[in-house]
């Protein structure tokens, strides 16, 4: 433990056949219970400022069931309740449109027990009527987030149906424009929305993504969600990874709590060093990343460091480094030595491909390719009982009948609920820990 | 400065910053590889900004300053209208495009401000049309799409709810009794409602009367002048539509004059039909 409440950890096998060129780490980094804002971020390094905004769909499609708009409307007054005293907050609602609902100006609270009440008051007005243009709700949410200076920005977008109402390309393009803007944890009520927008949307911008099957789990969802983002301190962290000359960074993957993918995500930040964005830190995290790197193999007996993983704060520009990992390389000719495979490398390997067997096999299964669904299905089985990935398993297991979980032997069900599949598709990145 | 076996000079003493390789007399690798925290060997590579680069805020500027708003022509001076709520940012670019009768003054082209990098691309181009379309969840609310030229055989209707603060003023002067303390709403999103099937009721929806409008003006905001069956829009056999006001409490306008009650008016691409308080409602055809 630093200065910084921030540990990095770096787990691998170091050693590598002679001519040997990928290096696969671990990096575990965890924050302590008492970090807290940087002195760059704040005042005598309170606590960061934050500012949140929950974005409701208010469709037409909201209206059935009835239950639907009204319980979202319940889960938005449950989340104002959670925002704490000072933060910045607003509230929008988006059909084929967006509109600022409170406040009405558009701009953005400071949240006490009186703007709560009106806020809430704001939010029981509420009707359903319009279609869906997320990539709407998201740039007013950039626009409102943008004309005020806080560290911690963070959304809750909650829809129950497709991106209808604009293309593929507005909502992506929309996305991009939040990236660097603020965080968002996307929920899908119901069955009629599509998993992998809202998972696109999430990952892209740091955020979570479940279902809510049933309206009535939305007020306690949206009360621990606010309660989470209440509990960030620390904003913009990126790991910044360094390489040798001629090296290459093959992926960079958080792999724990959820798989995702980082690698598209590298921002240039100095020679030979890009940054990958973790987004906020919370006291008490821990959170897993696998890197690999493809060096130029250097002579026997060698030792090489493949790469320098520092933890920095404040964005692409800062320089506030929190820790630090070095994943080396270094040739043997050795083969007890080179050929044993780290063991939580090999864990999180197969977590992932447990994350992209579900993903590929229920999309077989869509496209009615019954043999690539049962295959691909079958292998995730066989992969979440290796891995004692009991969630992920019993979720499977309400898709296909398993007959034998060691071999990955199953049945694809002829009858599938809608909510038991979305469920299976949203939580397939959820990982299990790897034991040191 | 250390010096690398390759001949790099390097400022990290325990690996080169070029290549990688150890730098003799550093510390041994017999530890695990991972190290926790700061080691105090290492160093960064240098970093373009440093510390105390401004962090991003990125706030956008209040963009087009001074430009008309495309509602009620006022200048603007912010997201906002001043004067009628209108906003600039979510705005279609549909609305921006089409010339409104009301307003004499070039309406802007939408554009997202200035530091952002998203600007959404023509309607007229990206509306996936179809009739897949319409067979989706979301269509059990009321149908709603940008007008614009678009090549299809048949016309497609729209009309576009909103509040008209030349219309209110023109209301106020009229001294109507009660008219004096009604408020202009603040903020009023912008509803569009597609016209489809034989007739659509505006109006407010009333359960105790059985009543739903297609086009439901209830709100928020309510402009309390409108009845609850205020007018009707008819399609005509050959595809265009009429407004009839069969009878309202504050009668309705057409392009500024009122029409005669219970008789069919024909309605044209641009006509604003007024009612109550403030409501507009634009039609437009495409």
């Amino acid at each position: 433990m630093t200065d910084s409440g921030f540990t990095v950890d770096v787990d691998q096998n170091q050693y590598l056949p002679e001519g040997g060129r990928d290096v696969s780490a671990i990096v575990t980094v965890a924050s302590g219970p008492g970090v807290a804002a940087l002195p760059g971020g704040g005042p005598g390094g309170a606590a960061a400022s934050s500012a949140e905004i929950i974005i409701i769909d208010c469709s037409g499609s909201m209206e059935y069931p009835h239950t639907k708009i009204a319980e979202a409307r319940a889960a938005t007054a449950a989340a104002v309740d959670v925002v704490r005293d000072g933060v910045l907050f607003a509230v929008i609602a988006g059909t084929n449109l967006a509109w600022p609902v409170f406040p009405a100006d558009g701009s953005m609270a400071r949240a006490d027990a009186s703007s709560r009440a009106l806020a809430k008051q704001a939010v029981a007005g509420l009707r359903a009527g319009g279609g869906t243009a997320i990539g709407q709700w998201l740039e007013l949410a950039r626009q409102t987030f943008g004309r005020y200076p806080a560290e911690l920005r963070h959304a809750i977008l909650l829809t129950d149906g497709k991106n209808q109402h604009e293309t593929p390309e507005q909502l992506a393009a929309a996305v991009r424009g939040c990236e660097t803007v603020f965080s968002c944890d996307c929920r899908g009520v119901g069955t009629d929305w599509e998993v992998k927008e809202l998972r696109t949307i999430s990952t892209a911008l740091l955020g979570t993504v479940d279902i809510v099957p049933d309206p009535s789990g939305l007020a306690a969802d949206f009360a621990a969600m606010m309660e989470n983002a209440m509990g960030k301190q620390v904003a913009d962290v990126a790991l910044r990874v360094w390489t040798p000359q001629h090296a290459t960074v093959k992926f960079v993957k958080q792999v724990a709590p959820t798989v995702e993918d980082l690698t598209g995500r590298r921002t240039p930040s100095g020679p030979q060093a890009g940054d990958y964005p973790t987004g906020a830190w919370g006291p008490g995290e821990s959170r897993d990343y696998h890197v690999g790197v493809e060096v130029t193999p250097a002579g026997l007996g060698q030792e090489m460091l493949a790469a320098r993983v520092s933890l920095v704060a404040g964005g692409p520009s800062g320089a506030e480094v929190l820790g630090q990992g070095l994943v080396r390389a270094i040739w043997t000719d050795d083969e007890a030595l080179s050929t044993k495979l780290n063991s939580r490398v090999a864990h999180y390997t197969g977590q992932a491909e447990l994350a992209a067997a579900i993903q590929d096999g229920l999309e077989a299964r869509k496209q009615g390719d019954e043999e690539t669904a049962t295959a691909k299905l079958g292998r995730a089985v066989a992969l979440a009982h290796q891995s004692g990935n009991e969630d992920t398993a019993k979720l499977l297991a309400k898709v296909v009948d398993v007959v034998n979980p060691e071999t990955g032997t199953v049945r694809l069900k002829k009858q599938v609920e809608d909510a038991d599949e979305m469920a299976l598709d949203t939580r397939s990145t959820k990982t299990v820990r790897a034991r040191k | 400065m250390a010096v690398c076996p390759n001949g790099h000079d390097s400022a990290s003493e325990d690996f080169c910053d070029i290549c990688g390789m150890r730098i003799d007399g550093a510390r041994s690798a017999t530890g695990p590889s991972g190290t926790t925290g700061m080691p105090s060997y290492g160093s960064l590579p240098p970093v373009p900004g440093g510390p105390g680069a401004p962090g991003g805020s990125g706030a956008p500027g209040p963009g087009q300053a001074g430009d008309p708003c495309p509602r009620c022509g006022t200048a603007r001076s912010g997201q906002f209208c001043e004067s009628c709520g209108f906003n600039f940012g979510t705005a279609p670019p549909a609305w921006a495009s089409t010339p409104l009768p009301s307003s004499s003054a070039p309406a802007p082209p939408y554009s997202a401000p200035p530091s952002a990098p998203y600007a959404p691309p023509p309607a007229s181009s990206s509306w996936p049309p179809g009739p897949a379309h319409s067979a989706a969840p979301d269509s059990s609310g009321p149908l709603t799409r940008p007008p614009g030229p678009r090549p299809s055989p048949l016309d497609t209707w729209t009309a576009v709810v909103s509040a008209d603060h030349d219309y209110y003023e023109i209301v106020r002067a009229a001294g109507s009794p009660d008219s004096s303390d009604l408020p202009f709403p603040a903020y009023c999103a912008e509803r569009r409602f597609r016209l489809t099937g034989g007739q659509m009721q505006i109006g407010r929806r009333s359960v105790s009367r059985g009543l739903d409008p297609e086009i439901d003006l209830t709100g928020p905001p309510a402009d309390p002048g409108i009845s609850r069956l205020h007018a009707v829009l008819i399609a005509t056999p050959d595809g265009s539509w009429t407004v009839l006001d069969p009878g309202s409490a504050n009668g309705t306008l057409l392009n500024g004059r009122e029409i005669p009650t219970g008789s069919q008016v024909p309605l044209h691409d641009g006509d604003r039909i007024n009612l109550g308080a403030w409501t507009a409602i634009t039609v437009y055809r495409s």
